[in-house]
C-alpha cells in the first residue's frame, strides 16, 4: 500500500539534486526571519525570496542608503523614498507620482510594504522581480530621470562612500545590477503583518468592533471582495496577484480604439519601452495589455494587496478614487461597463450601512505602526463621505436592470463567517458577545 | 394541518447511556454504544492524565476486540504513536523562481507582428495571458498546496489534543485511532448501527466526541471539525472511495 518512506525520500533528493545542478545557488537553504509577525507567512516568504537573493544585513544597509538617496536622480531631487515614503506607508498619498522637475506620471505609487511577496511588480506586472523593478524608475525620464545605466554607475562612482560600500558588500566596483540587488534586499525587509485583523483572526474576538465583524462577514459574503482579494494563513496579502479590468479607466478611454493603436506601437518584452508607455502616455490605460498584447488584458491591472490599504490612498492604478467609500461605490455598481470588463464585476447591492461596515473592516488591516496615521485618515475620508462621484445607488440596487445574482447576504444572527475561521484554518475565534448584531 | 401523530416523528438520535458507578467513579464509554469501563480511583468529573487516558482507551478497545473477534479492524498498536505536528508529508512542490535579471533593461524586444503568446517564452516566467480565471501559476499551486497542508496539520493537532477537541476526561482521538487508523473516511456515508442512522464522517466524529472523548459535539462549520475531516481524509490519500462499506 504505502511505499516505504525511504523510496519517496530518495526520489525527492534526486529531483532536488537535479534541479540544483542547473542553478547551484538554489541549493542553499535560506530560512525566513525568525521574527515574522503573525500576518506574514513564512511559507510565502520562502516561496517569494530566491535563496541567492535573500537579504543579508550588509546588502540591506546599502540598499536602504540607496533607497533614500536623492543623488540617484538626475538633478538630486528625487529618491525612491520620494514616492515610497516610509512615513506615508511607503506610498506618497498623491493620486499619481511626481518625479524630477515636478513631472507627473500616469500611475499611482503602490506601497512597497509586502511588495516582496508580489508575484510580479508594477501595476501591470511588467517586471518579474524586485531587482528588475528597482532599475526602471531610476531611468524613467519622468521619475528619476537618469539617461542610462552607465550614467547612474558613473555618478555613483563619484561618491567615495558608495565605492567603498560596493567593494565591501559585493566585492567589486559599482555596477547597476548590484545596485538593484541592494535596493531589492532592503525591500525584502519591508514586510508588514501586525494589524488588528491579525489579532482578531488568531483568536482575540475583542479586537474587532461589531461593525468590523460585520464588515469581515460582508467581505467574504455579499460584498464578494474575497473573489480577488482572497487571503489565508499561507497567503495573507488579500490579493490574487492577477490582473483584472474593473473599468476604472473606462470613463475616459475608448479601449478598442486604444488597443488597436497600442498594438502597432508596443514591442512586447521591451521593458523600457513599456515602462515609458505606461508612465508617460495615454497607452497607460491599456494596463496589462502592454505586457502581454492579449486582448483580454486590455485595461487590466494587478489586484493590489489590501494590507495597509487605509493609509495608501488615493486608490486604483491612477489614484482616481479618493476614499475607500469611493472604492466601495465603484464596486457596488459593478464597475464601469466596457468591452473588457472582468466577468466577476457585478453590482453588489450593498446598503450604505453595509458599505460603512466593509470600510471599517478595511481599516483593521493597518499595521500597528501606522495606527495614528490610519486614525487621521479615517477622519479625513469620512469627512469626504458627502462627495461621492462614483455613487450610483440605482444601479447598485438593480433599479436600472437587475443583471446577475447578488451574493448571499450573511445572516449574522445565525452564522458570522468571522466566527468560523473562513480566513484560514487554525483560527478559533469565539463570539465576542451573544448580543445580536 | 393537524399535528403529526406521535409515531411519525423522526426517531431521536441515539445516545450511549452510561451506567453510574456506585462509588462515584468516572465511567468511560466506548464508541460502540455498549461497552463502558469504570476507572477506579478517579471520580466522575475529574480528568485523566494522558497516560491514564491512553490506558483506559486501550483497555476499552481490547474489550471491544474481544467482543467482536471478526470485526474489520486494522492491526495497529493501541499506544498512540503521534508523529510530531507538521510531519505530514508536505508535497514536494518546487516553486518556480522568476528568471534572474539579465542585468540590462531589455532593448529592442520583438516586432509588433509577433504575438503575445511569445512573451511567455521570452520571459521564462509564468505569465497570465488573457484569461483571468484559470490562469494559475506554479506559485499559485504552491500556495494552495501549502494552505492545504496547514489545514491538515491543524487537524492533526486537534486529533491529538483532548483539550482542543473539548474533551473532559483526557481522551483524545489518536488514542483509539493512532495516525487516524481505522477511521475509514472512504466508507461514508454508511449506516452506523450505534447511531441508528446513515452517518457522514462528521457524524461519527461527533459520536466519538461524546463517547469516549466526553466533549460536546462540534457544529458542522466548526474549524476544528473541518480541520479534523481534512486530516482524516488526508491520511487516506489514494484509497478508493467506497461509500456504504461495512
Amino acid at each position: 500500500m504505502r511505499p516505504p518512506c525511504g523510496v519517496a525520500l530518495s526520489l525527492a533528493v534526486l529531483l532536488f539534486a537535479h534541479s540544483g545542478q542547473a542553478q547551484p545557488q538554489d541549493r542553499e537553504v535560506v530560512s525566513s526571519p525568525a521574527d515574522l509577525p503573525p500576518g506574514v507567512s513564512a511559507v510565502l516568504w520562502k516561496l517569494s525570496v530566491p535563496p541567492h537573493l535573500a537579504p543579508t544585513p550588509e546588502r540591506v544597509l546599502l540598499g536602504e542608503k540607496l533607497f533614500n538617496d536623492q543623488r540617484l536622480s538626475v538633478d538630486n531631487t528625487v529618491s525612491c523614498s520620494t514616492c515610497h515614503d516610509p512615513r506615508l506607508g511607503f506610498a506618497d498619498a498623491k493620486p499619481v507620482s511626481e518625479g524630477v522637475k515636478g513631472q507627473k506620471v500616469t500611475r499611482n505609487s503602490p506601497t512597497i510594504l509586502n511588495a516582496l511577496f508580489n508575484a510580479s511588480q508594477f501595476w501591470d506586472g511588467r517586471a518579474s522581480t524586485l531587482e528588475d523593478q528597482a532599475k526602471l524608475p531610476i531611468l524613467n525620464p519622468r521619475e528619476m530621470g537618469m539617461p542610462d545605466e552607465a550614467a547612474v554607475v558613473a555618478k555613483v562612482k563619484t561618491i567615495p562612500e558608495y565605492v567603498r560600500d560596493f567593494q565591501k558588500v559585493f566585492n567589486r566596483e559599482v555596477n547597476f545590477d548590484d545596485l538593484a540587488v541592494a535596493i531589492a534586499a532592503f525591500e525584502r525587509t519591508l514586510y508588514s503583518g501586525n494589524a488588528r485583523f491579525d489579532r482578531f483572526i488568531t483568536g482575540d474576538a475583542k479586537a474587532f468592533s461589531a461593525a468590523e465583524r460585520r464588515g469581515w462577514a460582508l467581505f467574504n459574503g455579499k460584498a464578494r471582495c474575497n473573489t480577488c482579494h482572497a487571503g489565508n494563513v499561507v497567503s495573507p496579502l488579500f490579493s490574487d496577484q492577477k490582473f483584472h479590468n474593473i473599468g476604472i479607466a473606462a470613463h475616459k478611454t475608448d479601449f478598442p480604439q486604444l488597443a488597436r493603436e497600442g498594438l502597432k506601437v508596443v514591442r512586447t518584452g521591451d521593458e523600457k519601452q513599456i515602462d515609458e508607455l505606461a508612465l508617460e502616455t495615454r497607452f497607460s490605460e491599456l494596463g496589462r495589455f502592454l505586457v502581454t498584447k492579449q486582448e483580454n488584458d486590455v485595461g487590466a491591472f494587478k489586484t493590489p494587496t489590501l494590507r495597509n490599504i487605509a493609509i495608501t490612498g488615493p486608490y486604483m492604478h491612477d489614484g482616481s478614487l479618493v476614499t475607500l467609500w469611493d472604492v466601495m461605490d465603484h464596486y457596488n455598481k459593478g464597475g464601469v461597463p466596457n468591452p473588457y470588463l472582468d466577468g466577476g464585476m457585478q453590482r453588489l447591492g450593498l446598503t450604505e450601512t453595509e458599505i460603512d461596515d466593509v470600510v471599517a473592516f478595511l481599516f483593521t488591516l493597518t499595521d500597528e505602526q501606522f495606527v495614528k496615521f490610519a486614525t487621521q485618515e479615517q477622519a479625513r475620508q469620512r469627512g469626504l463621505k458627502s462627495k461621492r462621484p462614483e455613487r450610483d445607488t440605482a444601479v447598485a440596487m438593480g433599479k436600472k436592470g437587475n443583471l446577475g445574482d447578488l451574493a448571499p447576504n450573511p445572516d449574522l444572527a445565525v452564522k458570522n463567517p468571522a466566527d468560523i475561521g473562513v480566513y484560514g484554518t487554525e483560527a478559533q475565534v469565539k463570539p465576542a458577545s451573544t448580543s445580536k448584531p | 394541518m393537524s399535528p403529526p401523530a406521535r409515531g411519525t416523528q423522526a426517531p431521536e438520535v441515539k445516545k450511549h447511556e452510561l451506567p453510574v458507578s456506585k462509588d462515584g467513579n468516572l465511567v468511560v464509554g466506548l464508541c460502540d454504544g455498549e461497552t463502558s469501563m469504570e476507572v477506579k480511583g478517579v471520580k466522575a468529573g475529574e480528568s485523566l492524565t494522558r497516560a491514564q487516558a491512553q490506558h483506559v482507551s486501550g483497555a476499552l478497545m481490547e474489550e471491544w476486540l474481544r467482543k467482536n473477534p471478526n470485526a474489520h479492524w486494522d492491526a495497529v498498536p493501541l499506544v498512540a504513536q503521534a508523529p510530531a505536528p507538521g510531519s505530514t508529508t508536505p508535497r514536494t512542490q518546487q516553486p518556480r523562481t522568476p528568471a534572474p535579471s539579465k542585468g540590462t533593461v531589455r532593448e529592442g524586444g520583438v516586432t509588433p507582428e509577433s504575438g503575445g503568446a511569445e512573451v511567455k517564452k521570452q520571459q521564462a516566467v509564468p505569465i497570465q495571458d488573457g484569461h483571468t480565471y484559470g490562469a494559475f501559476s506554479d506559485r499559485d499551486e504552491a500556495i494552495w498546496a501549502a494552505s492545504t497542508e496547514q489545514f491538515v496539520d491543524e487537524g492533526h493537532r486537534v486529533f491529538h489534543d483532548a483539550q482542543a477537541i473539548g474533551g473532559t476526561v483526557g481522551i483524545s482521538c489518536d488514542m483509539c485511532h493512532p495516525d487516524a487508523s481505522n477511521t475509514h473516511p472512504e466508507t461514508y456515508p454508511k449506516y452506523q448501527v450505534q447511531l441508528g442512522r446513515v452517518a457522514l464522517l462528521r457524524d461519527m466524529i461527533n459520536w466519538c466526541i461524546e463517547n469516549p472523548v466526553r466533549g460536546r459535539p462540534l457544529a458542522d462549520g466548526d474549524p476544528r471539525m473541518r480541520a479534523m475531516e481534512a486530516y482524516i481524509y488526508a491520511k487516506r490519500k489514494g484509497v478508493k472511495l467506497e461509500y456504504g462499506k461495512k
